[in-house]
This record gives structure tokens, C-alpha cells and sequence, in this order.
């Protein structure tokens, strides 16, 4: 039975949830003064989170805790932590809830991370879009240095923490790690080549660890109740409880948290949550986990359980957590064209594959779409795809070929029915073939 | 460490990348981002191979390190078609208006869409569109539809110029390289770019639709301009040249020169010359010419020998073998000077003061920076090569003799002329302000009238060296040995930047 948990969520709806006040009044920063007091070894926080077992929620899914025992041991350069608040992900609205409706348990997790890495510098990334988070992010982070929760030698611990906000420009690009960094370094965000990997050489060419604020929001959680805890909640492999966002053809859209290794049918179907599809359509598609990734058909989303090991079974994946559902009312070929505009239009440009194949994909689903489709072209699409995925210097190529390839293979019938039966617009110019 | 690539094992130091490590065994990775004198930026993708089995995928060879035990492949199916996919990608929006455009013929572009392209294009929208013919300044055009964003020219001026006239702007299909806020670029070193840029992107206004290159000549020779000697490649349609390009040489210049070093060419095109000797205004045949000199210098004595340091190490040797046996005692080398910057431009302005000291020259009197004394009893001055005599070593002279390719204002006061060549006509050494031993080739054949200049000298000392290589076995043994062809190591030759014609002479 689906039933929401209120872990990160559990503030939301209390008036001023986003003030000190409140949230010291819930226990709000004890797991920090206690760290910080009984000076725990930052390995023993690190073993904590690597033990709870959980993964980032910005899209990778990487363990946490395994991410943040990359940096090198003993290194002597600053080690810095950037927290990724650049949500752009279509159809993903979460962290736009803890940033706006509870920022102080961010900024504990925020705390909390430093201490456990050796950070003393952080930075907190948003997208310019996000102004009231921002405003209330900022009000937080200047209540927290008041109250002497970061600073110099906070608290008499001998620990120093400088935490700083910086906001983006609106650029898709800048939620990738390493544009991120280069973003707050104020030069022009191209994604970086990996290796070298930003947990070895990341912010100013520093070790970095980067994190989605959802994952840092779980920190002081699992720290205070234990990696055990937190390994029980949800599906066993993808454990916890994550904030799942439902847009599109549902009666009732929204943030709900849910711990991991519920069935996505039930989410749809039950009135406590989404409330079933609107009145006399039928489910056609879910795109399960922000725009970048593979689209499930109904009879796949009737076995699919929302956890990484649920997904794979599927072959698709959670990502952001951000839950696409597509009734039957829905032109395939042109809701694909639409995710495919978005992918050239946040193409950086800086490398071949994505920067010529995106807008090609585009030209070539337009031409489907304005009744000049050629059968030749399906078959074009898969190959561009197949000439994008694992060629780039980042994943937004990837992000962008499945739900390309998916969903033309699992519409094939829909794009071909265009192609035959064109309802022919005026030609694009230059259109030949 | 120890990999293997393509099946072949091979040991290289830790830090190595595989574009590198593969190009030692001679296997050649395409690659348009990558230079070897600019750091790695992996935008372009053409360099993609694949490791152990993994075909999904694919890192780039320019910015992988080499790892123990790792298996490369450089032509497995995989890395062949995601090449074809990335040739394709490149060109959907490039306009192939390479039957007008200055870099056909030494264009990668072309040269890997032969190698490793698909031979055609699934494309048949519009084309984008960009700027063209956008002048970065009054040495470079930008075409912005021919650029494939390889970003080798903003990095030029990041890395080696410490500065950022140009830059990407724009996202997506829509990057395009623009000009900064601060205008025109006026850096003494841009228009390496146009060497840089690995398609036509950048075009050389001096060169720009001069002539088509498969039709022009190439010499592999040395920059005249500067003591640092920056190696280069000449480029000449029928006998005139139309550019210099630099050419690789890790340890001079890596990859370029300076702009006025490029330009200087243009001096080496002589309206007007010297050709055949001119005996006190009138025109001599060359032996009766000698003659004459014969009987100015007389027991030597009195003659002192001033010696242009564009002149090679073969044509000093030459003249210092001939002064020897005339008894002239005192040698002296001329000197121009401009100036120098940190980067590659020397103040010293002759390309062979090095060479020219150590045959025993000393650098003339009246010269800045000389201690040498003018001799006392004076009365003939010998001037081979071009030179700026200062005009009080004139004073009280009874005969000047000069062998150069034009006498300028001199000429008109002296007592013979003798023909020669400029330093694209000759073929010889220069030693560096380095110590390099440079082969210096000739580009320009003078025609009639002007031979060889260090034979003039052989036929005044009364030698019989018959061939150049006789001069240059008689001055190895007296100490001053002659340059070799610099040949390029194997992995230099498979990463030879953008194929300049002329580079890779047979």
C-alpha cells in the first residue's frame, strides 16, 4: 500500500517552516552541534553515509557516500563542496520545495557534508529562476551565521565553514557538475572532460564534491538516526525516501514523498495521490524520471517499481525523480519534438555530437511533423542517436537520445502513420530529398 | 607503463595520452581540437577510440592517460563509425565551398572526410547560417560557417598570448567564435590562428585567393628575420612567393612565428638586382670582375671584409677561406637589430650572427655594443651579403668592393658589384641565437647572371670545391660543422598539425 513519509517533507506546511525559529524548535541543527562538539572523525561520518546506502538524487544516482571517499586522502589543497540547486530537469520541481519550504535542513546537510570531507568553503548553486528560494536560502544561510552556526571556529569547535550562494544564469548546461564549477568560476560553462573526475580536481582545480540539494537535505537524517535506519526505509538496494514530482495528464499533479520500491501504477492510479487519469483518457506513456530518460508504455509501467533495481528492469531509469505521464490525447511525435527543442536549445556547443545533432533532430522530427516525413527517417533518428549517446563530453546528448530512441521505437507505428498520411503543411524551406 | 595499441605493445612514461602513445607507433588518430603546442580541449571527438570491449563509450585519445595494461583499439567497427558520425555531424552545416576557399588542398577536413568520412551526407534541411568574411583585423577573416568551433585560436591567445581578443559566444548550433568588446585583434602573433585552425575558417587577408597551394612550390627553410631562426615553410607560384608559414620544430619555435616574420617575405620578391658584375659602373663578365677585386685587395693588408649575418655558415666559410689566402686579417660581421619581445622575436634581426662568430668575425666597429677598433691604414672595404655600413667606416676608403642580390645606395660608389643571392636563394646553414644548426633551402631561383654566391668566393681564393657538400666537408673539418635535415620523429610526423602543404614534403 502507497503511503506517503514525511522526512524531508515533514515541515512543509508548518507557517514560517523556512525560519530558524521553527526548525531549531524541531530539533534543527542538534545533529551539527553535536558533531561539532564531540569532534567526530569527519571517516566515521563518511562510513555513515556510505552505509545508509544512499544515492544522489540529481539524476546519476551515484552513491553518496562512495562519491565523498574519492577525495584524496591527505590532500593539501582546499577541498571545497558545491550543492547543485540548478534544477532544470523537465518535469522536476523538488528541490524547489526544500530550497523555498525548509532551506535550514539543507544547510545542516550542508554543515554536516563539509565537516565529513574537510570542506571549509561551500558553495550553493541556484538557478536565477528560483528567487523566492533564493530570498529565503539567503535569509537562512545570514540566520544560521547570526546564531554562530557557520562561520569562524564555530562554536568553540576550531571548525571553520564559509558558505556562499551564486546563482546561474538560466542555462540547462550549468546543472552538469563540472559547468557548474566552471560557472562559479566565472568562465563560459562548458561542461568538463572527465577524468580528471572533480572529487580530484574540481572547483579551481581543487578537490570538490558536488551534490543535488535533495541529497544534501538527507545528511542530517541519516546522521542522526543512523545509516541502518535509513538502509530500511524503501527498496533495499535504493534505499530512502526521495520527493517524487507527477506532471502531465493526471487529476492531481504534485510533490509527494514516498519512500523508494512503490509501484509507479499505484502512484497514478490512487486517489490519495495523483488520482487516476483525467476523465475518459486512457495512459499512453510515462516518462519516469525527468525528461532525460527512457519512456515506458503502459504495461511497463503496471510492473515498474519506482527504485534503481525496479527501473533497470525496465530499462529506464529514476533520474531526478520527476514523473511524465502522457495520456492518450497525446501526439508521440510531436511530444518528443518538444523534448528535442529543449535538448539543441541547451546544447552548450562544445562538442561536435551534440551541438550538430540535436538541432539536426529537430530539423528531422519538424519535417515528420510538417507532413514531409520519409520512411528513411526513423531509421536516421536511431542512427544520429546511436552517433550522439557515449560520444560527448558530458551526458546531455545521452539525456537527450533516450527518450528519443524509446520513443521511437516504441511508437514507430505512430511516426510512420505521419509519414505515410502526412497532413501535408506548407514545405520547410530547403526540405528537399 | 606498459599498454598495447591496436595489438602492438608498447612502454610509455605515466602521464602520456593514447593520442600521443599511438602516434610513437606510428598509428595516426585524427584530431582537430587537439595541438600539439596548445593544451587539450576534447571538443572536437574525431579522436575517439575504444578500450578493452566497451563500445558505448567511447573516450577521446587526446585527454585519456595511458593506464597499465590498457587495451586500445584505433579502428575497431565502433571507433570506424562513431568517426563517420562525427565527420558527418562536422559537416551537415559546413558550406563545402572548399572550390573557394583559401584552405583547400591543406584542409584536414578534407583530408579526413577522404580517410575517415562516410563519403555522403544524410542532411537535407537548410543549412545554418553564420557570419562570414568578418574581419578579426587587417591580417584575419573569420567565416563562421566553415569554423567547427575546435576553439584552437581562442586558446592560441589564452595560453601562449595571455590574452583574449576572441572568444565563443552564443549556445548550442548557434556558438560561434566573435571578436571581444576591445575590437580589432592587434597581437604581433595572430596570425598563427590561421595555421591553428585546422579548416578555413581563418583566412589570411595577405594570402586570401592569391593561389590555389597544389599549384605553388614549397621550400622547408628558416626564417630570415630573427635570430631565433623560426623554421617555416616558403610558399612561391612561379618564382614569386606568396607566404611564409611556420613549421613545426619543438625546440625553436614549436608551432609558429611572428607576423612580421610571416610578412617579410614580401622583401624577398626583388624588383630590381644585381646580375653579372659591374666594374666601376660598367658591366663585367664575373672572372675579369674577380680580377679586379684581386688587384684592390692586393697583399691584404690594407682590405678589411664586412659579412652580412643573413650570409650561411658556407657562404662565410667561403669568404673567410678567401681572405685567408689574400692576407686580409681583419673580419668583420655586420649587425640589425628590432625589438624583441618574450615571445619569440630576438632584438638581434639577422638569422646568423651566431654562425658568423664562430667562423672568428668579430661585429664591425662604429656598430652599437662594438669594441672592435677601427684598424689604422683603411683603404678597401669588401661588403658580401646585405649589410648597413656605418658611414664613417666609409671615411678615406680607396675601393669598395660589394656582392650583394641589390647594392642599394652604396652601389653607386663602388668599385666592383658583385651579384648574390638573398637568403630564400640559397641553400646553406644558420646557427641560432640557440645554438641550433638550421638547413636554410632555397624557395627563389635567382636566374641568370646570379650564381651561388660561395662559388664567387671559391673562385677568388682559387679553390675547387665542385659542389656545395665539398665546401661544407672542408668547413666540417675545419671545426664549423654543417646542419642536417631536422627529420621528425615518427610520432612528430603522425602528429603533424593541420596538414599545411608543404609540411610533408616527400
Amino acid at each position: 500500500m502507497i503511503r506517503e513519509t514525511k522526512l524531508l517533507s515533514a515541515r512543509f506546511g508548518q507557517p514560517q517552516s523556512w525560519a530558524l525559529e521553527g526548525f531549531r524548535k524541531d530539533g534543527g541543527y542538534e545533529t551539527w552541534l553535536k558533531v561539532l562538539k564531540d569532534k567526530r572523525p569527519p571517516a566515521e561520518l563518511v562510513a555513515e553515509v556510505k552505509a545508509s546506502g544512499l544515492k544522489g538524487r540529481g539524476g546519476a544516482g551515484f552513491s553518496t557516500g562512495t562519491k565523498w571517499s574519492f577525495i584524496p586522502k591527505g590532500t593539501t589543497k582546499p577541498v571545497y563542496l558545491c550543492v547543485n540547486g540548478d534544477e532544470s530537469e523537465p518535469g522536476t520541481f523538488k528541490d524547489r520545495q526544500i530550497l523555498e519550504l525548509d532551506p535550514h535542513q539543507l544547510l545542516e546537510g550542508v554543515g554536516l557534508t563539509c565537516y565529513a570531507i574537510g570542506a571549509h568553503t561551500a558553495y550553493l548553486y541556484l538557478r536565477c529562476e528560483f528567487a523566492l528560494g533564493l530570498r529565503r536560502l539567503q535569509a537562512a544561510l545570514d540566520e544560521a551565521y547570526k546564531a554562530g552556526l557557520f562561520g569562524k571556529n564555530i562554536q568553540g569547535s576550531g571548525f571553520d565553514l564559509e558558505v556562499h550562494t551564486h546563482i546561474g544564469a538560466g542555462a540547462y548546461i550549468c546543472g552538469e557538475e563540472t559547468s557548474l564549477l566552471n560557472s562559479i568560476e566565472g568562465v563560459r560553462p562548458y561542461p568538463r572532460n572527465k577524468p580528471p573526475f572533480p572529487a580530484v580536481e574540481g572547483l579551481f582545480g581543487c578537490p570538490t564534491i558536488i551534490n543535488n540539494v535533495e541529497t544534501i537535505a538527507n545528511i542530517p537524517h541519516i546522521l542522526k538516526r543512523g545509516a541502518a535506519w535509513h538502509a530500511a526505509l524503501g527498496n533495499k538496494e535504493d534505499p530512502g525516501s526521495r520527493l517524487w514530482c507527477v506532471s502531465g495528464h493526471v487529476k492531481r499533479r504534485g510533490v509527494w514523498e514516498i519512500e523508494t520500491g512503490f509501484r509507479l501504477a499505484e502512484l497514478i492510479d490512487s486517489p490519495d495521490f495523483c488520482g487516476g487519469m483525467r476523465p475518459g483518457r486512457k495512459l499512453k506513456a510515462v516518462i519516469p524520471g525527468g525528461s532525460s530518460s527512457r519512456v515506458l508504455l503502459p504495461d511497463e509501467v503496471a510492473v515498474a517499481t519506482m527504485d534503481a533495481p525496479g527501473m533497470k528492469q525496465v530499462n529506464s531509469s529514476l533520474g531526478s525523480a520527476g514523473i511524465i505521464v502522457l495520456d492518450d490525447s497525446t501526439d508521440m511525435v510531436d511530444a518528443v519534438l518538444n523534448l528535442m527543442r529543449f535538448y539543441a536549445h541547451e546544447s552548450c556547443g562544445q562538442c561536435t555530437p551534440c551541438r550538430e545533432g540535436t538541432p539536426w533532430v529537430v530539423k528531422v522530427l519538424e519535417r515528420i511533423m510538417s507532413g514531409h516525413g520519409r520512411a528513411e527517417d526513423l531509421d536516421l533518428l536511431l542512427d544520429l542517436a546511436d552517433n550522439m549517446e557515449g560520444r560527448t563530453v558530458c551526458a546531455l546528448a545521452d539525456g537527450a537520445c533516450w527518450p528519443l530512441v524509446s520513443i521511437v521505437q516504441k511508437f514507430r507505428a505512430e511516426f510512420l502513420a505521419k509519414i505515410r498520411a502526412p497532413a501535408r503543411a506548407a514545405a520547410p524551406a530547403g526540405a528537399g530529398a | 607503463m606498459k599498454l598495447t595499441i591496436d595489438g602492438k605493445p608498447l612502454e610509455v612514461e605515466p602521464g602520456t595520452n593514447v593520442l600521443e602513445a599511438a602516434a610513437r607507433l606510428g598509428i595516426e588518430i585524427p584530431h582537430y581540437c587537439y595541438h600539439p603546442d596548445i593544451s587539450a580541449d576534447g571538443n572536437c571527438r574525431i579522436c575517439l577510440v575504444q578500450v578493452g570491449d566497451a563500445t558505448r563509450k567511447l573516450p577521446i585519445a587526446c585527454m585519456l592517460p595511458c593506464a597499465e595494461g590498457m587495451v586500445v583499439h584505433t579502428a575497431s567497427p565502433a571507433v570506424v563509425k562513431a568517426r563517420k558520425g562525427v565527420m558527418e555531424f562536422l559537416l551537415i552545416n559546413h558550406p563545402l565551398d572548399c572550390t573557394i576557399c583559401d584552405q583547400a588542398g591543406e584542409c584536414p577536413l578534407q583530408d579526413y572526410s577522404y580517410r575517415f568520412g562516410p563519403g555522403d551526407s544524410r542532411f537535407v534541411e537548410d543549412k545554418g547560417k553564420k557570419q562570414k568574411h568578418v574581419p578579426f583585423s587587417d591580417k584575419v577573416l573569420f567565416d563562421g560557417e566553415r569554423c567547427i568551433l575546435c576553439t584552437r585560436c581562442v586558446r592560441f591567445f589564452t595560453e601562449l598570448r595571455d590574452a583574449k581578443p576572441i572568444g565563443v559566444v552564443n549556445m548550442g548550433g548557434k556558438s560561434t567564435i566573435s571578436l571581444g568588446p576591445n575590437g580589432p585583434i592587434d597581437d604581433p602573433y595572430q596570425m598563427n590562428i590561421i595555421d591553428a585552425c585546422p579548416v578555413g575558417a581563418l583566412t589570411s587577408r595577405d594570402f586570401r585567393f592569391k593561389q590555389r597551394v597544389w599549384f605553388m612550390d614549397f621550400a622547408e627553410t628558416v626564417c630570415p628575420g630573427c635570430a631565433r631562426g623560426c623554421n617555416m615553410t616558403a610558399g612561391a607560384y612561379q618564382n614569386q612567393l606568396l607566404r611564409f608559414t611556420p613549421r613545426r620544430n619543438p625546440e625553436v619555435n614549436k608551432s609558429w612565428m611572428c607576423d612580421d616574420g610571416r610578412l617579410s617575405y614580401k622583401r624577398y620578391n626583388l624588383e630590381s638586382r644585381t646580375r653579372g658584375a659591374v666594374v666601376r659602373g660598367q658591366p663585367e663578365s664575373l672572372e675579369r670582375a674577380l680580377d679586379a677585386v684581386k688587384a684592390l685587395v692586393g697583399d691584404g693588408s690594407r682590405t678589411a671584409v664586412l659579412a652580412a649575418t643573413t650570409l650561411t655558415c658556407e657562404e662565410l666559410f667561403a669568404v673567410k677561406t678567401w681572405a685567408a689566402g689574400a692576407g686580409v686579417k681583419t673580419l668583420w660581421h655586420g649587425a640589425a637589430s628590432w625589438k624583441g619581445d618574450e615571445f619569440l622575436k630576438l632584438a638581434d634581426a639577422t638569422p646568423n650572427t651566431a654562425g658568423a662568430k664562430e667562423l672568428g668575425f668579430l661585429l664591425a666597429p662604429l656598430l652599437p655594443g662594438s669594441t672592435t677598433p677601427r684598424p689604422a691604414g683603411l683603404s678597401v672595404l669588401v661588403v658580401a651579403g646585405e649589410v648597413a655600413v656605418p658611414a664613417a667606416l666609409l671615411d678615406g676608403l680607396d675601393a669598395l668592393v660589394i656582392q650583394a642580390p641589390a647594392g642599394g645606395a652604396l652601389a653607386e660608389g663602388a668599385s666592383v658589384l658583385l651579384p648574390g643571392r638573398t637568403p630564400l636563394e640559397t641553400k646553406g646553414t644558420w646557427v641560432n641565437a640557440t645554438g641550433h644548426r638550421q638547413a636554410v633551402r632555397p624557395a627563389l631561383d635567382p636566374g641568370a647572371g646570379v650564381p651561388e654566391s660561395w662559388t664567387l668566393w671559391r673562385d677568388l681564393a682559387g679553390q675547387r670545391w665542385p659542389t656545395l657538400q665539398h665546401l661544407q666537408a672542408a668547413m666540417a673539418a675545419a671545426g664549423s660543422a654543417p646542419a642536417r635535415k631536422r627529420t621528425p620523429s615518427v610520432a612528430e610526423q603522425a602528429l603533424a598539425q593541420p596538414a599545411l602543404a608543404g609540411n610533408n614534403l616527400p
